[in-house]
This record gives C-alpha cells, structure tokens and sequence, in this order.
C-alpha cells in the first residue's frame, strides 16, 4: 500500500497495516526530522521492522541527503529475517514503479561468510579469522612470488574496482555467499569493503560497540547516518561487556608462552632483517600524527580505546624498541601472576592498581596505555601468522590499554576461588557504565533510534546510557480478541504464598506449590510450555526436590519434560526434541531459565508455546561482585537506586520470557507469572504497557485454581474459529486516510486504535 | 434433592431443539456443588437503556439460529456414510469442567449423535472404537443398527476411563476396517477427545499421509483445548476442528457432522449400488430370524434370499445384500435438496402479516416507532423466499431441523 505521513511518501509492502504501526512511523519520523535519538517500544510480532525500514528507506529516498541507515540486530538469524524483510521492502518498491538505485548489505562474521575450502570447515570463530589472515595479510600477499598459500577469493576480489564490485540490490548473507560462489569473489571482504557504499548496512551491534571491531569496520561511516539497535532491551549490558576483560591463570601463562615465541621471532627477524625493526621504530617515533589528523578532519569515529590525547603523542621510548617491549610485557604479566596468589579477594579502582604495579615494577601508566598499539603494531613488523596463538597476549594488551585508559566507571576485581571454593583465580577488569562504550555513537551520529519489544520502563534507558531522547514512547497492541492473557499467581491452591525470595525459595511447601502449578497446567494447556527459573542453580535445585516429591512423575503422565542446559549443543538437541514432541501431540514441557539462550532467542511461536511460566522474579544474583560494584555506581553517578535498578532488570527479563510466547496476533498464549511479588503494582508498572493493559484487576491476586478455571475458559475461547481484523486492529489505506483527516483538527490526541476488551 | 436441582438447573442452560429426554433423564449424575466451577451466569444479561432484558432474550433467540445457516446450494453429498467414532477414554475424561463429567456427557451425547446420525442418514454405517492406556479398541464394527452401538456404549465395562489414549493407535484401527469400504460411500472418521496429548508407538504423520491417500476425512471434537496435530490432521483430511465452549456447544459441534459432507472431486463417478427393499411380513406363528436367530412374529422378508430380518436399515446377515426401506431412501434425500434458508424480515415489512403461518401464535406488534425510529432489533418474522409466507422463529428452526419441509410450499402445491 502506498500512503504519506508528512508529506513523505511511503511505500509498505503489505496491503494492511497495523494502527500501531502507523503511530511507530510517524514518531519515527518525527526523531528523524528533529535529528534527535528516539527509544522506541513496540511489542513483538507486530512487525517492528518492517515498518523501521518502510519509513527509513522511504525517508533516503525521498530527500536528497540519503542518509545512510546502519541497522544493528543481536543474533544472526535476526540479521537475516532483517535482511529477507528489506528484500521484501524493495521488491515492493520496484514493483510499484519507483526507480532508483539501491544497496543493501549485511555483514557477518568470517566464519558465517567464508568460502575458502580448508578455513571455512574450521570451528571455531577465532581460528577462520587468524587462518583467514594467514592467507590475506599484506605481507604474505607480497611474498607471492614466493609460492606461499594464497585465497584465491580474496584475490579476484583486489583485481576489482570496489565501484563496480557489486550491482545494485539486496543482498542477505546467503546472496552473499552465492554472489561469492558465482564470480568467485570473498564475500566477507567484499561486504566490507562496500560498506562506503551501500544506503543500508545491517549487522550486529558489536561491529559499532565493541571499540576493537567497530575500529575497522565502521570508523568511516559519515555522521549524518541513521543508526538503529533493534532488540536492545541488553544494550546496556552489550555496552559493558565490549568494555570488560576477564584474565584468568591460563591466560596468563598462554600470554608467557607467546611473548617467549615473540623474542625468538625478533631475534631471527634481527639476525635476516634488521632494517624493519629500525623502520617500524622510526614509524613509531613519528607518532600518530597521521591518525590525529584524520580525526580531525572528522573522518573517523572516536575510539573509546584510542581517547583523543592518546593521539597526539607519541609511543613512549621505553617501549619503541621490540626487545624493550617484550620485555616490558613480561615484567607485566609476572606482576598479575603476583597479584593472582593472593588468597582473599580484592577490589580496588584501576588508580590503586596502577599505583601498586608502579612501586613493584616501576611500569607506568603511559607505557601501559600504548600496549595494545603497539603489540598490533609488533606482530605487523614481524609478520606474524596464526594470530590465534597470540589470542591470550592480546587480551593481556588490551586490558592493559583499557586500565590506564579510564579511572572512573571501571573496577578491579580479583576472585580467587570460583563458588568460594575451588582456586581458580580471575582478575575482572569490569566496565561499570554503559555510557562509556555508546558515548561515540550517541556523539557523532545525529539520529540513534533504540527500539525493542520491552523496553519499559523507558525513563532508565536514557539514564543508564546518559542521552537525551527526543522521542520516547511506547504502543499498545490493538487486538481484535485478546490473545494473550496474564496471570498473577500469588498464592498455590492451598493458599500458602508462593515466592522465588531466598528465605523461603527451599522450602517444601513453596517448592510443591510451583509444582502444582507445573502438574496442573500441564493438565489444561495443549501442545508446548515453557517455563522460567531466576537461575540455573535453582532450577536444579527445585528440579531434584519435585523429583523426590514424585511431581515430575505427574506432568510427564501429559507432557514430556526437557530441560536448558548451558551447554549450547545440549540444549538445542533439547529444543528440537520438544519441537517434535509439540508438533505430534504428545505435547512438551521445556524447563530453562530467565537468562539463558532460550529467553534470549528463540520463539515459541503457536503449538511451541501455549503458556509461559514465569516461576519466580528473575532478579540477578545480588551477591555477585561485580553486580554490587554497577549498583554502587549507578547509585553515586545517575542516582538510581539500587532497588529500582534490580528491579527493572528482572522485569525486563522476565518481560523477555513472556514474550516468547506470542510472535503474531493469530497467535494466542498464556502468560503466567508465579510468585507473589508479581502482585505488587511497582513489579506490575515496570512491565512494557502492551502487556500491562491486558492484566486486568482479577487476574492480579490468584490462587493456582482459580488461575486454571481462567486458563481454561481462555483457552476453550481461543480455540473458537475467529477472522476479520479489519477496521480494529488492521488498517486499510482508506483507514489512514480518514485516521489523518481526523487527526488534523484532533492533533495532539494520543492514539493506539481501538481495544476491545472481551 | 440436591441431584434434581441440578439436573433442573442442566437442563435450562441448554439450548435444545430435539432431543430425546428420556434418553436424557437416565444418565445424570451430578458430582458436588464444591467441584464446580464459578459461573458468571448473570453476565450473560444484560439490561438495554430501558432496563429491560428483552433484547438479551432476542439476542439468545439468535444465536440459536445462528447455526442454522447452512449451504443450501444442491451438491453431491455421500448419503452412504461409513463413519468410526473414536471415543477418548483418557483420565483427562474424568475432568469435570463439563458436567456431570466429560466422559459422562460425551456418552450421553454419543448415543444421541448415535441416533440422530442414524435418523438422518438411515442407509450408513456407523462403528465405535475406544482409546485408553496407550491402546485402541473396537466396542463395536461398523453396522447399520444403531442399537448394536449403542449396547456396547452402556455396557460399563467398557467405559472405565484410563490412561492416556493413542491417536495413532485408533486412527490405525478405524483405517484398516475403512479401507474395505466400497467406494461409493464415504469413509469417515470422527474422533472425540478429552485429552491434550496422545501416545503414540510411531509416527503419526505417516498415518495422517495415509489418511489423506485413502480419502478418509477425519474430524475432531476437543473437549479442553485446540492442539495442534488434530488441527493439522482435520485441515489435511478435510475435516472440521472444533473446541467446546460449554456443554450446549458440544452438542452443536457434534451434531454440524450429522448431514452427509459433500463428496470429495476424486471419488466423484457415478455407480451402481444393489440395494434391496425387504417386504413386511406379520406371522401367525413366531419364526426365527436370521440375524439373532430368536423366534419373531413381525420382520422383512430379504428381497434375494427370503430370510427374515427383524430391523432395518441393515445388511441381510445371509447374502449381505443391503436392506433399506424406501422411506429412509427419502429421508436421505432432503441433504442433496436442502429448503432455503429464511430470511430476516425487516419491520417497514413487516405489516402484511400478523401470525405465524404455521403454528399461528400471533408476532409482536411493532412498538416504540412513534419517533419514526425504526427499531434495530428484527420483527420476529422470517420469510421463505419460494412462497414468500412469514414464520416465527421457533418454526424457523424447526422446519429446517427436523420435517426438511416449508409447510408454505407444501401448501402452494395444489
């Protein structure tokens, strides 16, 4: 259908739209106009992206500007369906009548994009990269002469004019591959090197976030583009970790090991070649002059790891030399290896840690901060190959760089045993606000757009990310019946308080009342459940107690039982298994937990998911070091109280889980939230509101039996033959039309269709 | 006392046409008042601006003839049915969120469906198998006599409910005696079932294929919830799926498989059935009969080998011919030449008639136009579009379910 918002024409590849949908544009369009950053909350499965893309892509189009769209997902499979619906998008477009000239790329990691026979059969992320350089680098290239192994697809790729490389469209990473396949070309390199190019770019958030990997990629994008994160109801926590470094033990011994390998590879690169070790230390006493050059020309991204003074000077002389270096990197990981023994843990700022390591070991701070530079630059010089190798002393590096680099916001923390019991020492350099990693991305370009299907409660987002939004907002979902229905459990059919809270999470009464929950839902609800543990600890433990109560017995007389596991390859076995039991009707029960892979990514979209049971409030492990030093500081720093901030994580978690239940308004499901906490409105509040508006008032304070009387009749309801959307809960262009002509002397009335309520 | 309340209270919320009460007074049982479930029943009233129910009465009339549209559009449909009916004997039929129980209710509606199914489709067959414990078993092969069916249904013994049923196992089970049916009748399948999961020893999506290849339409009743594998297996057999609301509903759903489904592109040739119409014969002295061999005085006489059949419609027990008298040859009749819906007569038509043609009880009067509004509410009249006369709702629903017949058109005949 093609209508305008604005004066702006859009083309949206569907013959219907969704109210909500509407609203989503236009606020969208709105941020985009004043140039502002937007936080947008959209529930799932009311095609959040489509409509994201429509408008955007509409907006490139229309004005001459073309601003670039970076659009950033979690997990690649969203990268892809992105990917598919921009296809989509365009073909729409073009079939419309619209000419005009389009790109669209996506960019994954090496392992997903290689076609080079050996490299692409490696397993691992890390060792495709450092094979891939061995074949790619440089100075191996140069060596051709040499008869050295070289990738043939990364080669046709060079004779290529990038103008030319790739004709116009769109491409998912499978078009990649195949495009690759076809003209024989490195589809990674090829993706990357068109980035320059192309009006949409679709990857993951690491490729702008993590300050290693975004240095390579995405240092060139301009400054007007539009910047997207979908799904970032994690940013904050995806900010930290680009930003946190674990060492442990055999880190530090692998980091040994490698810089004994560097010695003898400068003393032989000495004995043939002299010359390079002079030139690279010539290089290097000129400085960055060139890099800070750039950066003010306002090419480059800031790099949260190269700060802006880091530029202006000069590697410090002690650590010019490569011997001097090496040997400066040994003196430093003895110290860690020193500072691991100790038999108590430490927490100290990274000021108190520099302070320390420079009376035992006189390392000063500015040294430190040019490890990672200058490691990087080293293993040019020397040419190495098998980076992989040097994996650990990396990271040595960095954490090096990262700790002389920042004072505030970061935190050592030292653990020497794991579960207070078995010696296994880590030094956590953790990265305490989440501000650090996005502040470029917020800084340089204009319009950041946040958006996700939970983001509530929205206020926290700008706070823990310091950024203004110019559009905040949250939608409801307009349904024509309500297919998904909330139940607040607080009380088991024997009216005893259900509750996750440490005190009484072990005690039998608690524990056989979720299990009756469990028995008895699995009794009324057909096909597929899911049901959410706060952590993997509890869930066994509550597990083996129900398994000695003989209520395990009970629910797999009606459905089997499979449980999330960490490890990934056991619980996908898991996952395809429960798939199969739902789809044939034995019917399934799959046990995970709030945090885990399954809350993350996967949907239990129709027979997959019936119900959703949120056993407990999945609020984090309180007792964790590093979670009280983030409370701490966002206490002293944005004024969140701890509270709340524990709070809104679990919510939003366990908003997460529900979610998973409903991908799609002909899906129906039911959402069930067991404990007593959930009762309390301050819990309740902090759910998104597309969720919260259908809790009606009795469906807050329930018994389990009064809950499956409930679940019953919704189900039986649900189950009833039902079409005809029109009009309520999907909109035609005439419904615009009117929706616009009515708005122009009603503005400033909020809208979200009409709700019915059944 | 308690137990008669009850049954009173039963009776009201259902929203019946024809049944047989007496069949329905010997099977209740109700279990404790504690076990039942809340029921809003004051929230089906509602008062209109007027404070009065009259519209909420109106509204219920409706719906009730609601289910009575139907594709009245003359098509091939298989007057000759075969049809299993699997019965879930599952633990979950010991829920009692329909009451008295689902296994009790589903019995009582069975032998009803039973009956009805014959009355209305006097030359088909019907079987019923039961499913519990992981296994299947036949209470009764397929046979004309609804009598047999229903004798193996009220023997006890086969009724406990146990276990988890096996989809499979049943649908097996029926497949292997419908696969012999000739091909002029259609083979179906109607499944009712109380349970959410089923267990099952292998794939059941090879037998659903196997379904599919053999024209075997299978339909589902669910009695809880819609799971999905029935879905799938109605929709690719192209049968119905539906969910009970309540206990009346149940019934509506039961009973929308009684008129024969239309017959399938496939199967559809025509053919030659031999059929036999046994002749009435009254002895003076009793004779034995050749199907339960007891002496009789009344019975048919087989058109081809003169043995004596005490019931009909049947298949002769000597030379297996098929047994049929001509009034239920008609009564099958009226499914491929259905009379037409009526329709809804608006008031500002209204004024031309003043009772209902065929029970005369007079229609309400037109009320409250003094406005000039027209009220929304319909004037209780409906009109037969062949002979153009006025009925009431009642007659309405009755013409349609039960004599097949508009008393208007009959009457314009002469």
């Amino acid at each position: 259908m093609h209508f305008t918002i604005d004066g702006l024409p859009i083309y949206f590849p569907y013959d219907k739209i969704y109210p909500e949908q509407y609203s989503y544009m236009a606020d969208l369009k709105k941020a985009i106009d004043v140039k502002g950053h937007c936080l947008l909350e959209m529930p799932s499965g009311t095609g959040k992206t489509v409509s994201l893309l429509s408008l955007i892509i509409a907006y490139q189009m229309h004005y001459p500007e073309k601003r670039k769209l970076i659009y950033c997902s979690r997990t690649v499979p969203e990268i892809e369906k992105a990917l598919a619906e921009l296809q989509n998008l365009i073909d729409y477009r073009r079939s419309q009548g619209v000419e005009e000239s389009f790109l669209g790329i996506g960019l994954t990691s090496r392992k997903n994009l290689c076609l080079h026979p050996t490299v692409s059969k490696q397993k691992w992320g890390k060792t495709v990269d450092a094979k891939c350089r061995n074949l790619t680098a440089s100075w191996v290239r140069d060596k051709v002469n040499e008869n050295v192994e070289l990738c043939n697809f990364y080669e046709t790729l060079e004779s290529y004019d990038p103008q030319e490389l790739l004709p116009d469209g769109v491409y998912t990473l499978e078009d990649l591959r195949n495009f690759g396949k076809e003209n024989s070309i490195c589809p990674y390199y090829l993706a990357r090197r068109m980035i320059p190019f192309a009006d949409v770019v679709i990857y993951s958030y690491h490729y702008l976030l993590d300050p290693k990997v975004a240095e390579l990629v995405s240092k060139e994008m301009s400054k007007d583009c539009i910047v997207v994160f979908d799904e970032a109801h994690n940013i904050d926590n995806v900010c930290i970790e680009s930003l946190s470094i674990d060492l442990t033990k055999p880190n530090l011994d692998a980091g040994a090991r490698s810089i004994a390998k560097l010695t003898e590879k400068i003393e032989e690169v000495k004995a043939k070649d002299s010359e390079k070790l002079v030139d690279e230390y010539t290089k290097l006493v000129e400085g960055l002059k060139a890099a800070r050059e750039a950066r003010d020309e306002d090419m480059f991204m800031a790099n949260p790891v190269l700060p802006n003074d880091l530029l202006e000077e000069a590697v410090p002389g002690n650590i010019r030399k490569a011997e001097h270096f090496v040997a400066f990197l040994r003196r430093f990981i003895e110290y860690l290896k020193t500072r691991m023994r100790i038999q108590h843990v430490v927490a100290e700022t990274p000021n108190s840690f520099l302070l320390h390591l420079r009376e035992l070991t006189f390392i000063e701070k500015k040294p430190l901060r040019f490890c990672s530079q200058r490691l990087t630059s080293l293993v040019r010089t020397l040419e190495l190959t098998d980076l992989d190798e040097y994996y650990a002393l990396h990271k040595v590096a960095a954490f090096a760089t990262l700790l002389a680099t920042y004072d505030t916001g970061f935190l050592l923390i030292l653990e020497p045993f794991e579960n207070e019991t078995v010696p296994n020492p880590i030094l956590h350099y953790a990265c305490l606000d989440a501000s650090v990693a996005i502040r470029p991305v917020f800084q340089r370009f204009k319009t950041v757009v946040i958006t996700s299907g939970t983001l509530s409660p929205l206020d926290m987002y700008p706070k823990m990310l310091s950024f203004n939004a110019a559009i905040q907002e949250s939608y409801s979902m307009t349904l024509t019946r309500n297919c998904f229905l909330p139940l607040v459990i607080t009380r088991g059919s024997d009216q005893v308080a259900i509750s996750s809270k440490f005190e009484v999470r072990n005690d039998p009464a608690v524990v056989r009342n979720f299990g009756q929950i469990l028995v008895e839902f699995s009794k009324i609800v057909p096909d597929g459940i899911v049901a959410f543990f706060p952590s993997y600890l509890y869930m066994e433990s509550i597990v083996a107690m129900w398994n000695d109560m003989g209520i395990l017995n009970e629910a797999w007389k009606h459905k089997l039982i499979f449980v999330e596991t960490p490890d990934a390859a056991e619980t996908s076995l898991a996952l395809e298994n429960y798939r199969t039991a739902c789809d044939n009707g034995r019917g399934a029960i799959l046990l995970s937990v709030a945090r885990g892979k399954v809350s993350e990514g996967i949907d239990f979209d129709h027979n997959y998911g019936r119900a959703v049971i949120m056993f407990g409030v999945p609020y984090q492990y309180t007792e964790n070091r590093i979670l009280k030093a983030r409370l701490e500081f966002l206490r002293e720093n944005y004024r969140i109280r701890e509270n709340d901030f524990l709070t809104f994580d679990a919510m939003r978690h366990a908003a997460q889980c529900v979610g998973r239940v409903l991908r799609g308004k002909t899906d129906y499901g039911l959402m069930i939230f067991a404990d007593k906490r959930f009762g309390r409105g301050d819990k309740r509040n902090k759910l998104p509101r597309w969720i919260n508006q259908y809790i009606t008032d009795t469906a807050t304070n329930l018994s389990t039996d009064m809950a499956l009387v409930i679940a019953k009749k919704f189900l039986r309801s649900m189950a009833q033959p039902f079409d005809d959307q029109m009009g309520v809960s999907l909109w035609t262009v005439e419904d615009i039309d009117s929706k616009q002509r009515g708005s122009s002397h009603l503005s400033g009335v909020g809208f979200g269709g009409r709700i019915i309520q059944g | 006392m308690s137990k008669q309340y009850k049954y009173k209270q039963a009776k009201i919320t259902e929203e019946f046409i024809d049944v047989d009460d007496e069949i329905q007074n010997s099977t209740q049982q109700t279990g404790y008042a504690w076990e039942e479930e809340y029921k809003r029943s004051w929230d089906v009233l509602q008062e209109d601006e007027d404070g009065s129910l009259k519209r909420t009465v109106e509204n219920l009339q409706h719906r009730k003839r609601k289910r009575l549209f139907r594709d009245t559009a003359t098509i091939r449909r298989g007057i000759i049915r075969h049809m299993f009916l699997i019965i879930d004997l599952s633990e979950a039929m010991m829920e009692k969120d329909l009451r008295p129980s689902r296994l009790d209710l589903t019995l009582l509606y069975a032998e009803q469906f039973i009956l009805e199914y014959f009355d209305q489709n006097p030359i088909s067959q019907l079987g019923i198998i039961v499913t519990k414990g992981g296994y299947a078993e036949k209470l009764s092969d397929l046979t004309g006599n609804p009598m047999n069916n229903i004798r193996a249904l009220k023997n006890k013994k086969n009724t406990d409910a146990d276990g988890e049923p096996s989809l499979q196992n049943s649908l097996e089970m029926a497949r292997s005696t419908l696969i012999h049916v000739p091909s002029h009748g259609s083979r179906e399948i109607l499944i009712i079932m109380g349970s959410l999961t089923t267990c099952d020893p292998g794939d059941i999506y090879d037998t659903i294929d196997n379904l599919v290849n053999e024209n075997i339409r299978v339909s589902v009743v669910g009695l809880a919830a819609e799971v999905q594998i029935c879905k799938l297996m109605c929709k690719k057999t192209k049968g119905t799926y539906g969910v009970v609301l309540n206990e009346a509903h149940f019934k509506d759903l039961l009973f929308e498989i009684i008129p024969p489904p239309p017959v399938s592109a496939t199967q559809n040739k025509a053919e030659l059935v031999i059929m036999g119409f046994p002749s009435s014969v009254t002895d003076a002295s009793p004779s034995l009969c050749a199907c339960h061999s007891k002496p009789t005085i009344g019975g048919f006489i087989c058109a081809r080998c003169h043995s004596k059949i005490c019931d009909l419609p049947t298949d002769c027990p000597v030379c297996e011919l098929t047994l049929v008298s001509s009034p239920h040859l008609a009564r099958s009749y009226h499914h491929l030449f259905p009379i037409n819906n009526f329709v809804e007569v608006p008031w500002n038509n209204s004024v031309s008639s003043t009772h209902c043609f065929s029970c005369q009880i007079p229609f309400p009067p037109l009320l409250g136009v003094r406005g000039g509004a027209v009220p929304i509410e319909n004037s209780g009249r409906y009109k037969c579009n062949k002979c153009h006369q006025h009925f009431c709702i009642d007659c309405d629903v009755f013409v349609h379910e039960v004599i097949h017949n508009c008393p208007g058109c009959l009457a314009t005949i002469h």
